[in-house]
């Protein structure tokens, strides 16, 4: 039995773990379910040895760990799966494997590593990625299926599981599930970190539910009902509506991506997608990680050129007016180390509203930097705050805040919801649907199948850089999964 | 701005601390030597002047290093540039004879500014060209340096009488004369001062600061917001260098007037702790400038009253910027979070300028 007793972790003035007591039996899926900022990840570091509580302590098998000591907790069998994975970016994968208990102890042989992480990985049904590749260059979700691969490889005990699904593609799912079961049958401990209701009622045997650091429901069953369980994890704040989502587009066609082309070395990403966004309605785009979508992100914010083919606007509207929000916040969209007001500014467009000759206007672009955070509701003490202060979700909210500042004809969205909690995606995709109804453009570049089929008006699939419409008969989680994974292409 | 001010001094209060036990330890009074350093560099008039025309050249290379990493260009090469900018001012002044004053100096410093430029801006057009990684091209290029001044005072630039490795004086009217001899207090030092005004301006005000920041401190959300990365890298570079470049040509216009081999003492690299101690930000480089000159100036006095070796000085400096690199991000930030100070996030580079 893994226990963790009275809990607690200060960080500076926050308390992120208040009498935190946890238990999870050997042979259970156990959920920890709460939103973004419950301290479900404080826990689970705790747990694993990543950070040392200020007070309360952890027992596996009613021996004590020591606290603070990841070394000691891999050695008692705790390993970790985190949401961020926590690999080496400019090593290959086999190399990162390497680490793991894969291979011989104490040898360096990467055949033998490779070969055996093959073996796990085929019977996962998960997809390795070539060989030799560098992590850098590879999307989030091969890197968290990575990191499950070397936390597998010690043959855990107990197998703490952050987020898991949020990269992971819908064919994957099943073959994971079944992964967790097989853990379970063999009397291993899965703790399984997630904020989606559904998730943890179809897949866990038991959920404890965390609010704002403290433990609101210890071990309840997965029967509880999914409105219940929300009240438990956001308190008084009921779940949102769902709002009026335009789905009939005003068919004013404001841009058109025709017969577009992407060739690297060889190999073609993007393969003749064609496709036109109309002003009035979300046009959805769904696909597994890895098949494009980031290459199209990025020839849509023309940081590449493509091999062939065109990205027209419509005669009224200006490249200035496609504002796109890339998926990898803390990377690609925002510079950590920078105040909100810079961030802002990172856009160019509003970088050339705020720049008289060669000048900035600071004072103009500090109050812009206020007037986002009061009208999008970015928790930050002022338009000073380093981005790096925001929490997830209210780097997100900056994000769209700065694309819908430039108040554009178009907006570009990839994968903006990874990760947020219940009240961050709400506000984020209200942002998006006013935005549509106000007569914009917007392509939802998800692999979120809820997302797509509650906003998207239009919604196509992509695999492999080709797209396809798809049917209404065919918008079903399951039918669109089969697609995501190019039972078509 | 104030609070990495204070932890700077916190970290010169430490070093000296920490030296004063060693001193105790040696059987010297701790008190005696930093009285004679004090007054080595701030007793007279003349040692207070020749403190700031000390500092002059680090507040010109510290400049030049703050810039350069604040776009994360690792710029090791500020020697090398100011050798080269010294060059090209030692190498035209002796020409201007005819020439009006203020004509002559711009001339100079205009060169020097230049020899930088081309010095800083090849290692920045190897970075964004080739991707060779600026640490090396710009310690390379210094040896190169080096080795071209010595051949030019032996060689081309050698002065008439070719008895000595030095070059033909510059002309007296590309002079920055001194303003109350026999100090050597001159214009190099107000150059200086206004430079770094500029500079915090245009880091902090400017488009052109804005996106060299941006770059340096995530390239990667640089580029996919369209910031041209391979001319910013050049352009940067050119600016460091010419930055480096002046601190030669101020130099040489102001207190040799003419080439020599050794020409700097390493004012380059110092340049480096300069601008770590000022935490990047332009105006705390001229503080720390006058700091390190300070230290270096009352350095020769305090050997000739208690008889400790300078190298102390040395000692010291590198204390203070070990004690800020140790310290700094764990235990400051935390620090100033329960004081209630500036928060500073726990990953928050060392090297992040404060407006």
């Amino acid at each position: 039995m893994l226990a963790a007793r009275a809990i607690t972790r200060r960080f500076g003035r926050t308390l992120a773990l208040d009498g935190v007591d946890f238990e999870a039996h050997a042979g259970e899926i156990h959920a920890l379910l709460g939103e973004n900022g419950a301290g479900k990840t404080t826990l689970m570091n705790v747990i694993a040895g990543a950070t040392r509580p200020n007070s309360g302590e952890v027992t596996l098998d009613g021996a004590a760990l020591n606290a603070g000591s990841p070394q000691e907790a891999l050695k008692a069998g705790i390993a970790a799966v985190h949401q961020s994975p926590m690999l080496f970016e400019r090593m290959s994968w086999e190399e990162n494997l390497a680490l793991g208990g894969f291979g011989r102890r104490g040898r360096y042989d990467l055949r033998a590593v490779a070969a055996e992480a093959a073996a796990l990985a085929s019977q996962l049904g998960l997809k390795l990625p070539p060989p030799r590749a560098i992590l850098e260059q590879r999307s989030v979700s091969e890197r968290v299926r990575l990191e499950l691969l070397r936390a597998l490889s010690f043959e855990p005990l107990v197998l703490i599981l952050d987020e898991p699904t949020s990269v992971l593609a819908p064919s994957e799912l099943a073959g994971f599930l079944e992964l967790l079961e097989r853990l379970r049958a063999e009397g291993r401990i899965v703790v399984w970190i997630t904020h989606k209701l559904a998730e943890a009622r179809a897949a866990a045997d038991r959920i404890t539910v965390l609010r704002q650091g403290r433990v609101v429901a210890r071990a309840i069953s997965p029967e509880t009902p999914e409105r219940e369980l929300a009240q438990l994890m956001l308190g008084e704040l009921a779940p949102p509506d769902a709002a009026a989502i335009p789905k009939g587009g005003s068919g004013q066609s404001v841009l058109l991506l025709d017969n577009l082309l992407l060739i690297e070395d060889g190999r073609s990403i993007i393969d003749g997608l064609t496709l036109e966004l109309s002003g009035g309605e979300i046009t959805g785009l769904a696909g597994v990680d890895g098949n494009g979508q980031t290459e199209l992100v990025e020839l849509l914010a023309r940081v590449r050129t493509p091999s062939g083919g065109s990205i027209r606007l419509s005669a009224r509207t200006e490249a200035a007016e496609i504002a796109v929000i890339p998926q990898d916040r803390d990377h690609d969209g925002l510079v950590l180390d920078m105040t909100l007001w810079e961030n802002l500014l990172l856009e160019p467009g509003l970088r050339e509203r705020f720049t008289n000759g060669s000048w900035l206007d600071v004072a103009k672009a500090r109050a812009l930097g206020a007037d986002v955070i009061a009208r999008y509701k970015i928790r930050a003490a002022s338009p000073d705050a380093l981005a790096a202060e925001l929490s997830g979700g209210n780097r997100q909210r900056l994000e769209v805040a700065r694309a819908m500042s430039l108040k554009p004809k178009v907006i570009i969205a990839h994968n903006i919801c990874r990760g947020l909690d219940l009240a961050a995606t709400a506000d984020v995709h209200r942002a998006l649907v006013d935005f549509a109804a106000a007569g914009g453009a917007v392509l939802l570049i998800s692999s979120d199948l809820d997302e797509l089929l509650a906003l998207c008006g239009r919604l196509f699939v992509i695999s492999r850089g080709k797209i396809r419409e798809t049917e209404p008969a065919e918008r079903t989680p399951e039918r669109l999964g089969l697609l995501m994974a190019g039972a078509w292409s | 701005m104030l609070w990495p001010l204070i932890k700077s001094a916190a970290a010169l209060a430490l070093a000296i601390a920490l030296i004063s036990i060693v001193l105790v330890a040696l059987g010297v009074s701790p008190v005696a030597v930093f009285a004679a350093l004090a007054e080595g560099a701030f007793g007279s008039w003349y040692a207070f002047t020749d403190t700031v025309v000390k500092a002059t050249p680090l507040v010109f290379t510290g400049l030049a290093i703050a810039v350069a990493f604040s776009a994360a260009l690792w710029n090791i090469g500020a020697d090398g540039q100011l050798l080269v900018g010294a060059i090209l001012s030692g190498a035209i002044g002796p020409f201007l004879g005819g020439w009006p004053r203020p004509i002559a100096i711009t001339i100079v410093l205009v060169a020097g500014a230049l020899g930088g430029a081309i010095w800083g801006g090849l290692a920045g057009w190897l970075r964004a060209r080739r991707d060779v990684n600026e640490v090396i091209s710009t310690i390379m290029l210094n040896f190169v340096a080096v080795q071209t001044l010595s051949w030019c005072v032996h060689g081309p630039l050698m002065e008439a009488t070719r008895a000595y490795p030095a070059s033909t004086p510059i002309a007296e009217s590309a002079h920055l004369g001194f303003y109350f001899p026999p100090s050597r207090l001159n214009l190099g030092i107000a150059i200086g001062i206004i430079l770094a005004i500029g500079c915090h301006l245009l880091l902090f005000r400017t488009s052109f600061g804005f996106e060299l920041r941006a770059m340096g401190r995530n390239r990667r959300a640089a580029a996919f917001f369209g910031l041209p990365i391979a001319s910013l890298t050049v352009r940067v570079m050119a600016l460091s260098g010419a930055l480096a470049g002046l601190a030669g040509s101020v130099q040489v216009a102001s207190i040799t007037h003419r080439l020599y081999e050794k020409l700097s003492p390493g004012w380059g690299y110092e340049a480096i702790a300069v601008a770590l101690v000022a935490r990047l930000n332009p105006i705390g480089i001229v503080a720390a400038a006058f700091l390190f000159g300070a230290l270096d100036n009352g350095s020769q006095a305090m050997q000739r009253a208690v008889g400790v070796s300078p190298v102390l000085v040395q000692v010291i400096e590198g204390m203070v910027i070990l004690i800020l690199l140790a310290f700094d991000t764990p235990i400051w930030s935390r620090l100033g979070g329960r004081l209630g100070g500036a928060k500073g996030p726990a990953h928050a580079p060392a090297l992040s300028p404060d407006a």
